[in-house]
C-alpha cells in the first residue's frame, strides 16, 4: 500500500487520449486561463473575423479578466467609428504608459544633481545602447502627449460632452490637461542644459510673482517687513533657494518621476471609471435634446469589443508607436542638449517649449502678476467650472452658436499669443547681437557651426563682397550675414527714430587655431549717432570633429 | 477587420526593423558622438582659454616671460618617450591630463622652484577649490591644452608679435580722451581677447573671482592713496599692480605686470574712461 500516490494529471489525459491531443488540450487551456476566456479555437475565430458563437465566449475577459474588467463588452455603432472620438482619449492613456515606460529607461542611468547630471546625459547619448534612441522617444512622446491630451480636450469642448452627466469626468480631464503640461515641462529641467536652466527659470519667475494676499501682507509689511513674502516663498521652495540648486532639481525631478504620474494615474482610473459609467455619448445629432440614451445600447446597435474595438486600439498602438520610432530615426527629430547650464549666461531668445508660448506671449502685454498668473488663473478656473456653469441642455451644434464661437474665438486668441511668444514678436536686443546671434545663435548650432569645416578657408571676408567668396557653403554663409546686416541697417531707435547703425559693415576673420581649430571672428563696425565707430565682435571656435551638421 | 490585423502587424515589424537597424548602428553612432563631444569640448575650452589663460600663458599658449610657462610646449605635451620632461622634474606619477587638471583646478599654491623665472602663483580655478569654473568647464580646458599636443612636439607654435606703441609703466604719461564703450569691450575681452580684465575682477559687489571686485571703482578709487585722483590710482593699478595691493589679497599681486608693454596709450586710457563710469 503506498502512502503517497503521486496524481500527475496530464499523464492520465495522455493514457486516456494519446501524446498530441493531450497536450494541444493542456496548451488550450493555458491559453484560455492566460486571457481570461477565450480558448485557441476562439482567438482564431476573433482574427478570421467570424461571427461570435452563442454563448459568446468573447465577453468572458470583461467579466473574468483583470485588465478587461472597466471596459465595456460592447459599444454603440454610432460611437465606434474614427469621427466621433478620433480614439484620442485612447492615444492619451497609451502615451502616459510609453512615457513611464522609456521614463524608466532613462531614470537608470540618471541622478539628478548639478554636478553630474548634465554628465549622466552625456553618458546615455555616448555609452548606453539605444541612449538616444530612447531619449529622443521620451521626449517626443512627451510633445506628442501634450498635442493628443489637448485635442482631445478640444473634441469634447466641440461636441459638447462635458455637459451633464459627464461635468465631473471633464473635470477630472482638465486635471489631467494640467498634470500632462506640468509633467513635459518638469522634464525640461532634469537635463540641466542651458535650455533647462532658463525656460524653467521663465516659469519658475512668474510664480515668483505671486503676491501676498492682503490680510497677510498686512502681517507680512508689520511682522515680517517683506510683503512679497510669499512669492518668495514659493520660489524658494521651487528653486531650493534664491536660485535653482542641487535641492531645487531634485524636487523637479521628484515631481516629474514620482509626483505627477501619481496623481496622473489615479485621476487617468477615475477619468476612465467616469467614463464606463457613463457610457461612450452618442454624437449630438443621434439623441433628442436633453436625453442621455449612451447606455441604453439595442442589440441590432452593438459592436462588441472583441474583435472590433480590441483589433482598432491595437492598430492605432501600432500606428502611433511607428510613428514615434519613424520620427525619431529617419524622420530625424532629436532632443537638443544645449552646453551646460550656467547661471551667469543668459541665452539670447530663450522661448518656453511651444505648449507654453501662449503664456510667454501674454506676458509681453504688461504685467507679470496679471498676465502670467491671474488670466491663466482665470482660464483654468473656467475650464474646471465649464460643466457645470454651462448647463444649456442641448449639445447640438446649431443650438450652441455662441458657445462655439467663444471656442473659436478663444483659439484665435491661443494662436495669436503663441506666435507673440516667438522671438520673431517684439524682442529686440542691439541689431548688431542680433546679426550674430542670427549666425551663431545660442540656443542651437546655426548656420555658422553647421557649415563643413574645410570649407572655411582662412582669410579675411567682408560680408558685402559675399559674391567672391571661394565655394558655395561660404557664399550661402556671407549672403546671409549681409541680408542679417541689411536688416539691421534698417533698425531705427525706439526713442528718437533714427537708423541705430545705418552703415554697418561685417567682417568674418578665419584662422586656423590649432590643430583642427579654427577661430573665426565675427566683426561688426559702424558709426554710431554721435559719431564715434561702434564695433562688436564674437569669436567663435570650430573644430573639426564637432559635427553640428548631424 | 483583418484589413486592420495585416497593417498593424506590418507596422509592428516595420517598427520593429527600425529598432534592429538602430541597434546595429549603436556602437559606430556612440563613437561618433563622442569624437563630437571632444571637438565640441575643445571649442569651449578655447572660448574659456581667451577669457581666463591668455593673460598670463599668451594667445596662443606661447607663454610670457617672467609671468607663467609655456602651454603649447613639447616638454609638457610631449608624452612619447615616456612622462614628458616637466611631469618627471615635479615626480608626477599620474597621466597627463590628470596633470593639467590638478593644475588647472588648483593652481599653484606656491611658485615652482624649478622655474624661478616664473615667481607669481597661479590661483585656483575650480569651484571645488573656491575658484570661479565648474568641473566641466576644466576638463574643456584640459581637452583645448592636450589639443596642442600634435603641434608643439615638433615646435611651441610661432606666434606673430605685433609692434605696438606701448603706454609704459610711467604713470605720468599724458594719455588721450578715452572712450567709455570701447573701455567696455576691452574689459570684457572682446576686442580679440587681448586684455580680459573681466576674468579676474567681477563688477558685482563682493564676489571675489581672482582679484578684487570692481563694483564702483570711480568712487573708490579715489580714496586709496592720497594726493591721487581716480584716473591716476587706476593708471597705476593697471600698469604697476604692485604698488597699491587691497587689503586681503595676495602681496606681491597676482595681476600680470606686464599690461603697461601691452597696451597702448589708447586702450589705457579706454578702458579709464570705462572703470571712470562705474560709480
Amino acid at each position: 500500500m503506498a502512502l503517497f500516490k503521486l496524481h500527475v494529471p496530464i499523464l492520465d489525459d495522455i493514457k486516456a487520449k494519446g501524446l498530441k491531443p493531450a497536450l494541444l488540450a493542456k496548451v488550450d487551456d493555458a491559453v484560455t486561463r492566460f486571457t481570461a476566456g477565450l480558448s485557441i479555437g476562439d482567438i482564431r475565430g476573433v482574427l478570421r473575423g467570424d461571427p461570435a458563437p452563442r454563448p459568446n465566449p468573447r465577453v468572458k475577459p470583461h467579466a473574468d479578466g483583470f485588465w478587461f474588467h472597466m471596459r465595456p463588452t460592447y459599444y454603440h455603432n454610432l460611437v465606434t467609428p474614427l469621427y466621433p472620438e478620433f480614439r484620442l482619449g485612447w492615444l492619451s492613456l497609451y502615451f502616459m504608459v510609453f512615457e513611464t515606460l522609456t521614463g524608466i529607461f532613462l531614470m537608470i542611468f540618471y541622478t539628478p544633481s548639478p554636478l553630474v547630471a548634465f554628465e549622466n546625459m552625456l553618458n546615455i547619448l555616448s555609452n548606453v545602447p539605444l541612449g538616444l534612441f530612447m531619449r529622443d522617444l521620451h521626449k517626443f512622446g512627451a510633445e506628442m502627449m501634450v498635442a493628443v491630451v489637448s485635442l482631445h480636450m478640444l473634441r469634447t469642448v466641440l461636441t459638447g460632452n462635458y455637459k451633464k452627466p459627464r461635468q465631473f469626468t471633464w473635470f477630472t480631464g482638465v486635471v489631467l490637461l494640467l498634470v500632462t503640461l506640468i509633467l513635459s515641462f518638469s522634464g525640461y529641467l532634469l537635463p540641466w542644459d542651458q535650455l533647462s536652466l532658463w525656460a524653467v527659470t521663465i516659469g519658475a519667475s512668474m510664480v515668483e510673482a505671486v503676491p501676498t494676499p492682503w490680510p497677510l501682507n498686512i502681517f507680512g509689511e508689520q511682522v515680517l517687513g517683506d510683503p512679497s513674502f510669499v512669492g518668495t516663498w514659493i520660489n524658494n521652495i521651487a528653486r531650493g533657494g534664491p536660485q535653482f540648486n542641487a535641492d531645487g532639481l531634485l524636487r523637479w525631478y521628484l515631481l516629474h518621476i514620482l509626483a505627477l504620474p501619481l496623481i496622473g494615474f489615479v485621476f487617468i482610473g477615475v477619468h476612465y471609471y467616469k467614463v464606463v459609467i457613463h457610457g461612450h455619448s452618442l454624437p449630438p445629432e443621434a439623441e433628442k435634446v436633453g436625453e442621455d440614451t449612451a447606455k441604453r445600447v439595442p442589440m441590432d446597435q452593438r459592436t462588441y469589443f472583441m474583435p472590433d474595438i480590441i483589433t482598432r486600439e491595437l492598430f492605432y498602438v501600432a500606428l502611433v508607436t511607428f510613428v514615434c520610432v519613424f520620427a525619431v530615426t529617419l524622420g530625424g527629430f532629436h532632443a537638443s542638449l544645449e552646453p551646460h547650464a550656467d547661471p551667469l549666461v543668459t541665452p539670447l531668445h530663450t522661448t518656453a517649449p511651444w505648449y507654453f508660448l501662449w503664456v510667454q506671449g501674454m506676458l509681453k502685454l504688461g504685467d507679470k502678476v496679471f498676465w502670467g498668473l491671474i488670466a491663466p488663473g482665470i482660464i483654468f478656473s473656467l475650464l474646471f467650472v465649464l460643466g457645470y456653469i454651462e448647463v444649456g441642455p442641448s449639445r447640438r451644434y446649431a443650438d450652441r452658436r455662441i458657445g462655439l464661437s467663444v471656442c473659436m474665438v478663444a483659439l484665435v486668441a491661443l494662436s495669436v499669443t503663441t506666435f507673440m511668444g516667438t522671438p520673431w514678436y517684439a524682442v529686440s536686443s542691439s541689431p548688431d547681437q542680433e546679426v550674430v546671434a542670427a549666425l551663431v545663435p545660442q540656443t542651437h548650432p546655426g548656420l555658422l557651426r553647421e557649415t563643413p569645416f574645410e570649407k572655411l578657408i582662412v582669410d579675411d571676408y567682408n560680408a558685402a563682397d559675399w559674391q567672391s567668396a571661394p565655394n558655395p557653403e561660404m557664399k550661402a554663409l556671407l549672403r546671409e550675414y549681409e541680408d542679417e546686416l541689411e536688416i539691421a541697417r534698417q533698425k531705427r531707435d525706439a526713442i528718437t527714430g533714427k537708423p541705430i547703425m545705418p552703415d554697418a559693415e561685417g567682417l568674418m576673420i578665419v584662422e586656423d587655431w590649432q590643430a583642427g581649430l579654427k577661430k573665426i571672428t565675427l566683426r561688426i563696425n559702424w558709426t554710431k549717432s554721435d559719431g564715434t565707430p561702434g564695433t562688436f565682435s564674437q569669436d567663435v571656435y570650430l573644430h573639426k570633429d564637432s559635427n553640428y551638421g548631424e | 477587420m483583418s484589413i486592420r490585423v495585416i497593417l498593424g502587424s506590418v507596422l509592428i515589424a516595420l517598427t520593429m526593423m527600425i529598432t534592429a537597424f538602430v541597434m546595429v548602428n549603436e556602437p559606430a553612432r556612440m563613437a561618433d558622438f563622442d569624437a563630437g563631444y571632444k571637438g565640441r569640448s575643445i571649442e569651449a575650452g578655447a572660448t574659456l582659454f581667451q577669457t581666463a589663460c591668455i593673460g598670463c600663458h599668451g594667445v596662443q599658449g606661447q607663454g610670457i616671460d617672467n609671468i607663467a610657462p609655456a602651454l603649447n610646449a613639447a616638454d609638457l605635451l610631449d608624452d612619447t618617450k615616456g612622462t614628458p620632461a616637466r611631469l618627471k622634474e615635479i615626480g608626477w606619477s599620474g597621466s597627463l591630463p590628470d596633470y593639467l587638471r590638478a593644475a588647472i583646478a588648483g593652481g599653484r599654491p606656491r611658485a615652482s622652484a624649478s622655474f624661478a623665472n616664473y615667481p607669481q602663483r597661479m590661483p585656483t580655478w575650480s569651484q571645488e577649490f573656491g575658484g570661479p569654473m565648474r568641473p566641466d568647464q576644466v576638463e574643456n580646458l584640459v581637452d583645448f591644452v592636450m589639443n596642442w599636443k600634435e603641434g608643439a612636439i615638433a615646435a611651441a607654435a610661432a606666434v606673430p608679435t605685433v609692434s605696438i606703441d606701448a603706454v609704459g609703466t610711467d604713470i605720468k604719461v599724458e594719455l588721450p580722451e578715452g572712450d567709455a564703450a570701447n573701455g567696455e569691450l576691452l574689459f570684457g575681452g572682446k576686442v580679440n581677447g587681448k586684455f580680459p580684465c573681466s576674468a579676474c575682477h567681477s563688477l558685482q559687489a563682493g564676489q571675489t573671482l581672482v582679484g578684487p571686485s570692481l563694483a564702483g571703482i570711480a568712487t573708490t578709487a579715489a580714496t586709496r592713496k592720497d594726493g591721487y585722483s581716480a584716473e591716476q590710482y587706476i593708471h597705476e593699478s593697471v600698469v604697476q599692480p604692485n604698488t597699491y595691493i587691497v587689503e586681503g589679497f595676495v602681496n606681491p599681486s597676482i595681476m600680470p605686470a606686464t599690461f603697461g608693454a601691452q597696451m597702448t596709450k589708447e586702450e589705457l586710457a579706454d578702458i579709464i574712461a570705462y572703470l571712470m563710469t562705474l560709480k
